[in-house]
């Protein structure tokens, strides 16, 4: 068989073909390999470890001195020394130190450096709660907005009534107003209804805020199926709720992908909103770094680590949608 | 026994009438076409008799039951939706536009209603499910999704997809209009197999040569009114009413 010779250019750059395909991969790969390599470089041995740690704190947890124990810094340092083979405090310790290693030594670009070593494991903290809660408010929040989007087409007039209550009560008001709400103000009008944990408030209204945003992209997207699909289901003897499971809400998936990924990003930036009931997101971890080492580079380190997740999310979701695609 | 009976059935769509006293009987293995211009309301009777449209007025029976006797839109007689129900499976529906669920194969199409609806068991059905394919001779496109095939293939997926409901009776509406002239020869020769096999059938069709070769009673329609029921022979030839024979002239003189 004669071959294409467009193809044969295509099959000699296997490497070329991988990077035009995957484009939003290659960029997170370079960009970690461009944070994990410093890393790497910069972590000193053991000893150096221990060497660094200064004389004063060691000699302080020799006279066990209580008082000296208050200082939270010090007492860090006591920790770390002690439990360096636990993998945990080893980690900071190893970035911690390493960065103090560097700071002395060089500065300009080498400082920026050990200031982003010091500071990726607090601030990956962050993210890992800002994603934690993203991921965990935007799945519990689709599950919601299926009912609320299926009660607000519903012919039973309460029910409708009240999912189009809840839908424009929730996107008519501001995220942080509802935050603060159950945080500040639900305690105050009914003690019982206190909620026990930051985390647990802010998921509570993470997905009932987005739970209304994406009943609406759901409505549309049923909205969206040709008639013709009900009409079938309908001859063939479905019944609505066998029609809707089976028939119509399967055809929405890959249509809600684009809107659902679009709101996930949005509640990723919007769970910065959290910082208001002083949850350690990573905009609070990134202010607070700020404010405590007076270093505005903090910012630009916190928003890359923003655009990677938003990169790694966006080709999932990019993958998703392939999969689901069966046009 | 009459697999289909109407006697005045009206519909209305607010002020505008689209069905007037329609009374039509259809007996057990008889093959009716209806024909007649379009906005003539074939489509709407027949979709009123599976209910996909809620007639305004008239009697509906099917086989012999009485499902229907509205006045004004109410329903006269009591009967539970689950009655209804039963008495609608025996109606099979194949469409204009086919409407095979895009999210499932070909023999997901085909077994999703008998196995929830019917509540068939699954390994007696996909065997039902590719003899019928075999039957419209597409037993090789079993695993294949229906956006992979032809019009014309996907509608006899239809027709297998209605008929694995076992029905009594099929209706049809305008089966071959969204095909490509050289696809509509296929769906037909199904059809044909179909009535040959003693298939109740009512069909809506544009094919006039069709509707002469295989029916056994030909329905015109003109402005929501059945004005002539007669045998293909007659109606084709010597047609009773001037409406009749002018909406033959345009169509067969193209």
């Amino acid at each position: 068989m004669k071959e294409n010779p467009a193809v044969e250019e295509k099959k000699s750059n296997p490497f070329l073909r991988f990077v035009k395909k995957h484009k939003i991969l290659v960029i997170v790969i370079i960009a970690l390999i461009a944070i994990i390599v410093p890393l790497v470089c910069t972590v000193p041995s053991k000893e150096a470890l221990v060497s660094a740690i200064p004389q004063e704190f060691i000699e302080l947890e020799a006279k066990k001195d209580s008082e000296s124990y208050q200082n939270i810094g010090i007492m860090s340092a006591l920790k770390m020394q002690k439990q360096i083979n636990s993998a945990d405090v080893r980690q900071y310790l190893v970035l911690g130190v390493a960065g103090q290693v560097i700071d002395t030594t060089g500065n300009g670009f080498a400082e920026f450096w050990a200031n982003f070593v010091n500071w990726l494991p607090s601030l990956l903290n962050g993210a890992k709660l800002t994603i934690l809660l993203t991921i965990s408010s935007v799945a519990a929040g689709l599950i919601l907005s299926v009912f609320l989007a299926l009660g607000k087409m519903s012919k039973i007039k309460p029910i409708q009534w009240f999912c189009r209550g809840y839908i424009f009560f929730f996107r008519g008001t501001p995220l942080l107003m509802q935050l603060y709400f159950l945080w500040f103000g639900l305690p105050k009008l009914i003690p019982a209804m206190t909620i026990p944990d930051r985390f647990l408030a802010a998921f509570i209204a993470f997905t009932l805020n987005s739970g209304a945003y994406c009943a609406e992209n759901i409505r549309a997207a049923i909205q969206s199926i040709d008639k013709g699909q009900f009409e079938a289901a309908k001859a063939l003897g479905l019944s609505y709720g066998q029609t809707m499971w089976k028939i119509i809400i399967p055809q929405t998936y890959r249509r809600l992908i684009p809107p659902t990924a679009n709101e996930f990003i949005m509640v990723l930036k919007d769970a910065a909103l959290t910082s208001i009931i002083a949850l350690d997101d990573l905009s609070r971890v990134t202010n607070s770094i700020m404010t405590s080492t007076n270093n505005v580079s903090v910012y630009i380190v916190s928003m890359i680590i923003y655009l990677v997740i938003t990169a790694v999310f966006s080709k999932i979701f990019g993958s998703l949608e392939k999969r689901f695609s069966y046009e | 026994m009459s697999m289909i009976k109407t006697e005045k059935l009206c519909k209305d769509f607010g002020d505008l009438k689209v069905l007037k006293d329609c009374s039509l009987t259809v007996e057990q293995g008889e093959v009716v076409c209806l024909i007649g211009p379009s906005g003539a309301g074939k489509s709407t009777y027949l979709r009123s008799l599976n209910h996909l449209e809620t007639i305004t007025n008239g009697k509906l029976w099917v086989e012999d039951k009485l499902l229907d006797d509205r006045i004004n839109g109410v329903n006269q007689i009591k009967i539970t939706p689950q009655e209804r129900q039963q008495a609608l499976l025996e109606m099979g529906m194949v469409f204009q536009r086919f409407n095979l669920f895009p999210h499932l194969t070909v023999l997901e199409n085909i077994m999703l209603a008998p196995v929830t609806v019917r509540k068939r068991d699954k390994a007696e059905t996909e065997e039902l499910a590719r003899e019928l394919l075999n039957k419209v001779g597409l037993i090789d496109k079993a695993d294949v999704y229906p956006t992979k095939l032809s019009g014309g293939q996907q509608q006899r997926v239809a027709i297998a997809r209605a008929l694995c409901m076992q029905p009594k009776m099929m209706l049809f509406d305008e089966p071959t209009s969204a095909l490509d002239p050289e696809l509509v020869g296929e769906v037909l020769q199904v059809m044909k197999n179909l009535a040959a096999d003693g298939m109740t059938m009512i069909v809506v069709t544009h094919e006039m040569g069709f509707a002469k070769e295989v029916s056994d009673r030909v329905v015109f329609m003109y402005q929501g009114a059945i004005l002539e029921v007669n045998s293909p022979d007659v109606l084709f030839t010597n047609p009773e009413n001037e409406r009749t024979k002018q909406f033959l002239q345009s169509v067969l003189n193209v």
